[in-house]
């Protein structure tokens, strides 16, 4: 056997390990998307593909369709966890993914299973992945269609990362297993996922040359307080409508995504340095991240 | 680690059983070698009773359409005399999920083309119920009717479109079924 063949016969191997925790899941009209068995019980896919509030349909590698419940979501990386009774169907084996090298071959699975494949192109260096955020896996390979919420798959068939073409329009992506690791494990430490929450509306705003140039800023753009929430913890920290947010932490904010990518979950209760500018001096208002209020 | 990966081989192996159909100049598609003197191409490529074939070694043959056949897209000519290997078929159903593959073809004019990805899923994609390989592998126009081959050379399909990026190809166990059917 020659090179290439054991190479193709390992990855169709891959495909088979990793395609036995995967499951179809029915949580948008017409086009059902994919989900990975994480932990015992709990299936994680990708946000944008639940639309349900309360229970999915989804299906097993050996065809069985079981009801789901949504146990919690985190659309600040486009995870969604659901929770099933499966057993007989094995949980899928992770691999560590600060171990991912750009270059790296991967496969991105789909229900069925269906396969394709490609490299790591690049690792966290996009927008939504700056400081505290989390860092993305960017690739260079096709996710088709319900392939978003699928597991990202090292030639040994190990998941390093759940797929998703929801993030960004200009790159498919993966969430690396250890995010996903830190978001199921928010959920079962707490019964659910909280929803970070500062209490603020902003809109985007360009930062002045001569603004720039004076607090030796390196970004074009940050984000200016339109509205902020009476009894919220943005109201507590003493931020006032005008205020502009340059950076939270250590994560520099450009525009609303920033804000939305750098309040994950795990900082509910984070008390975090929000540097801004209030009539163009630098001001740094200590702020403790709150839990959105729940509907209803 | 293991031994080299050589795909130029795989490439060089799969040219000598390609050709090109064309007529009066225009290039109509890409064609296989078949065993026992025939090509087995697409029925969109050969919509006439006669065409030209390209051989790799640059020899211009005419052939016959001898079966043709639109619901399973295929076609059968004569390709007597010829002189070069045919195509070997892979063992029907014997294709994996996520297995190496490599298409050649002459796609937008471009003799001999290699491209190459991983079967994608095996299967309909549509209500019709109609099976294809379908490859995570680039195709273009002058592919349609070259072979979709295994990491050793082996022929699992007959390429025939594309959906956007992903490959469509007749499974060999069609392609296998309608040469025996055509030869009675």
């Amino acid at each position: 056997m020659n090179g290439l063949q054991s190479l193709s016969n390992d990855l169709a191997a891959a495909v088979e390990r990793a395609g036995r925790a995967v499951f179809s899941v029915a949580g948008r009209p017409r086009l059902a998307s994919t989900g990975v068995h994480w932990r015992p019980g709990l299936v994680v896919t990708a946000d944008h593909t639940v639309h349900a509030e309360e229970e999915v349909t989804i299906t097993g590698p050996d065809g069985r369709a079981l009801t789901a419940r949504v146990a919690g979501r985190d659309p600040t990386i486009d995870l969604a966890v659901l929770k099933v009774d499966a057993p007989g169907v094995p949980v899928a084996d992770t691999a560590d993914s600060e171990a991912v090298r750009v270059g790296h071959i991967v496969l991105a699975l789909g229900a069925g299973p269906r396969a394709s494949w490609g490299v790591v192109s690049s690792i966290g260096e996009g927008r939504r992945a700056r400081g505290g955020a989390t860092e993305l896996l960017h690739l260079d390979l096709t996710l088709y269609p319900g392939f978003s919420g699928g597991p990202l798959v090292d030639v040994q068939g190990r998941v390093v990362g759940i797929n998703t073409s929801g993030a960004s329009r200009h790159w498919h992506l993966a969430i690396p297993a250890s995010a996903v690791n830190r978001v199921v494990d928010e959920l079962l430490r707490r019964g659910r996922i909280p929803r970070a929450y500062l209490g603020v509306s902003t809109q985007p705003v360009r930062l002045p040359e001569p603004l720039r140039q004076r607090l030796n800023l390196d970004q074009h753009t940050a984000v200016i307080v339109v509205e902020v929430q009476s009894g919220s913890p943005a109201a507590a920290a003493g931020m006032s409508i005008g205020d502009v947010i340059v950076a939270l932490g250590a994560s520099r904010i450009t525009d609303p995504t920033d804000l939305k990518a750098t309040l994950r979950p795990d900082r509910v209760g984070e008390s975090i340095t929000a540097s801004v500018l209030r009539g163009g001096e630098p001001k740094e208002l200590q702020v403790t991240v709150g839990e959105r209020p729940r509907r209803g | 680690m293991g031994d080299v990966i050589d795909i130029a081989d795989l490439a060089e192996q799969l040219r000598q059983v390609t050709v090109e159909v064309t007529d009066g100049g225009e290039l109509l598609g890409s064609g296989l070698l078949w065993p026992q003197a025939f090509v087995v191409t697409n029925a969109h490529v050969v919509r006439r009773a006669e065409v030209n074939l390209r051989l790799v070694d640059g020899r211009l043959i005419r052939a016959r359409v001898l079966a043709r056949s639109v619901d399973a897209d295929l076609a059968l000519l004569g390709a007597a005399g010829t002189g070069l290997p045919s195509a070997t078929p892979a063992e029907p159903d014997s294709v994996r999920v996520g297995s190496f593959v490599a298409a050649v073809g002459h796609p937008l004019g471009v003799r001999g083309a290699l491209t190459t990805g991983i079967v994608c899923g095996v299967g309909p994609i549509d209500r019709s119920g109609r099976p294809w390989i379908q490859a995570d592998l680039r195709l273009a126009p002058g592919n349609s009717g070259g072979p979709l081959a295994d990491a050793a050379g082996r022929i699992v399909g007959l390429n025939s479109r594309a959906a956007g990026p992903l490959a469509l190809a007749v499974p060999m166990g069609q392609v296998a079924r309608f040469v025996q059917g055509s030869r009675v």
